[in-house]
């Protein structure tokens, strides 16, 4: 048996809801969202002694003073914490944070981690800023930058080639964009809650091709945190933890010219690795939350994830198995594409939904017997690809 | 020439070698004299084996456009005032990738695998970039 499979458990979520909030500062959100996760796990606060901030994007002096301890002021940890470091990898700094909080608990260096993720990309920066921002980042400076990359570049250059590839539609990518609402429609801390038909998605301009207007994500203010303790204590804490039961990842590249061209030879592994871990296949799996950013991505791992044939996914989503309701139901939060763009905090709310939905607390929009969900991450431009398989027996 | 207002590329000791290449209309790219790897973006090291023994080399300039997109809006702001245009990703016949932008073309002709050539673009004095045209079909 694998020494990692099972050993340890998220038990406590936070989330305030995704969105433009003027007038919520950014310490206001963090603090609540990790006051929720303690009191949702049961951890006694003096327990709490490693503070794991994800980076923020949107301000640097917020992200400087997070990296110097200001939640473990904020939080009054500051006679029990025992570190106060971050961990940042873009979108997939939640797998990171999970993998290395689940780290110190199983070598015994911590026995509580909070990790936490606060952002506030709606309001809290410049709109042509933050483009300008995310049209810098994981761009070559050397041989990139001249030619007008941006993430909606990115986008459309990800969908082309899997249209082309795969025969996938225009229509089947609008679809994922309908399902993801109607999820959001469910989840009173999404940001794009109002229902779309797949042909209203259709009948938006084009931005830059095939990407349209209403399949961009918007970017918003929000904030999440979680809870990771030992199993062996989970089971005292609370009724459901969320055990870590697999995880697996591939990092691959820096730029969007080099990431791979074979993304199932590249990044399949990271599936393969977590399912042989979690010690189970992908029948098994109950609900998807994956990480978006923007719609092919979902359909690229609904393939990565062997959940269906290559170049069938599409059609799995425009029949309606992802949506409520569905045999399939995938990122139940809405996603970034209509929870809303919160920096590295898309990949934190993917994993607090699946956190969710083992436990059995996510209300109108929970899945019946989740008692394995996978979820996914991924950062920069797509440098990187990480599984988690969370379940409700360890 | 009207002042040029787009990010231009940064200069380092490597990356002069390539757009001194530019400038004399050579693309250049890089192979490990070691294992034989094809290496683009250049580099000090080899992407396999690790050795510093690279050579530049010169590419005939001809490729596949191996994706696209054609930017309407929301581009970056130094971009704004020249869309549509395209951006690619280029699969070069030598087996290294190369962004840049489709030009002199029908944006709605454009298709991925389509047969694309090097066109050299002066920019400023100091800089030319390699830019892509949909090249005609052989003869
Ligand atoms: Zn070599």
């Amino acid at each position: 048996m694998n020494r990692f499979r099972g050993k340890t458990a998220i038990v406590g979520i936070g989330e305030v809801p995704t969105g433009h909030f003027p007038e919520r500062s950014f310490v206001d959100a963090a603090i609540t969202v990790c006051e929720a996760a303690i009191k949702d796990s049961g951890v006694p606060k003096h327990a709490v002694d490693t503070i794991i901030p994800i980076g923020v994007v949107s301000n640097p002096l917020d992200n400087a003073n997070v990296v110097c301890s200001w939640l473990v002021e904020e939080l009054g940890l500051g006679k029990t914490a025992k570190s106060n470091f971050q961990v940042m990898s873009g979108g997939s700094s939640s797998a990171n944070a999970l993998k290395t909080a689940s780290s110190l608990v199983l070598a015994g260096l911590s026995q509580a981690v909070l990790v936490v993720h606060c952002d506030r990309l709606g309001t809290g920066i410049d709109f042509n800023a933050a483009v300008t921002a995310f049209a810098r980042a994981s761009v070559s400076q050397e041989y990139e930058v001249p030619y007008g990359w941006g993430q909606l570049g990115l986008a459309g250059l990800l969908q082309q080639r899997y249209m082309y590839e795969t025969g996938t539609t225009e229509r089947q990518i609008a679809s994922v964009v309908e399902s993801l609402r109607k999820w959001a429609a469910l989840n009173p801390n999404a940001m794009m809650r109002k229902l779309r038909t797949a042909d209203e998605i259709l009948d938006s301009p084009v931005i830059s091709s095939p990407v349209r207007k209403r399949t961009m994500n918007v970017l918003a203010d929000g904030a999440a945190a979680f809870i990771v303790t030992s199993a062996e204590w989970a089971k005292d804490l609370t009724d459901q933890p969320a055990y870590v039961l697999g995880v697996g990842s591939r990092c691959t590249n820096f730029t969007s010219t080099q990431q791979p061209k074979n993304y199932h030879a590249a990044w399949g592994p990271a599936a393969d690795e977590a399912y042989t871990m979690a010690g189970i296949q992908p029948k098994d799996v109950k609900v998807a939350e994956i990480y978006d950013a923007f719609p092919t991505f979902i359909l690229i791992t609904m393939e990565l994830l062997k959940l269906c044939e290559l170049g069938e996914a599409g059609r799995l989503v425009e029949n309606g198995h992802t949506s409520p309701g569905g045999r399939l139901p995938v990122s139940t939060n809405g996603a970034m594409m209509a929870q809303g763009h919160t920096g590295a905090g898309g990949g934190v709310a993917i994993l607090v939904e699946a956190a969710r939905q083992v436990m059995g607390k996510a209300g109108e929009r929970q899945v019946p017997n989740a008692d394995i969900v996978v979820e996914t991450a991924s950062g920069g431009v797509g440098m990187d690809f990480h599984v988690g398989v969370l379940g409700r027996e360890a | 020439m009207t002042e040029y207002t787009k990010p231009l590329p940064l200069i380092t000791d490597l990356s002069r070698v390539f757009y001194d290449g530019c400038k004399e209309r050579k693309l250049l790219y890089q192979q490990c004299r070691e294992c034989g790897e094809v290496i683009f973006f250049p580099k000090k090291i080899c992407s396999n084996c690790m050795s510093r023994d690279l050579e530049w080399k010169q590419s005939q300039g001809r490729g596949k456009i191996h994706s696209f997109t054609v930017t309407y809006s929301y581009a970056p702001p130094e971009f704004a005032k020249d869309t549509p245009y395209a951006l690619s990703i280029i699969a070069m016949d030598e087996g290294f990738y190369i962004m840049s932008n489709i030009v002199d073309c029908d944006f709605d002709k454009l298709v991925c695998d389509l047969p694309v050539e090097v066109v050299f673009q002066p920019v400023t004095p100091d800089i030319t970039l390699p830019k892509f045209r949909p090249r005609p079909p052989a003869r």
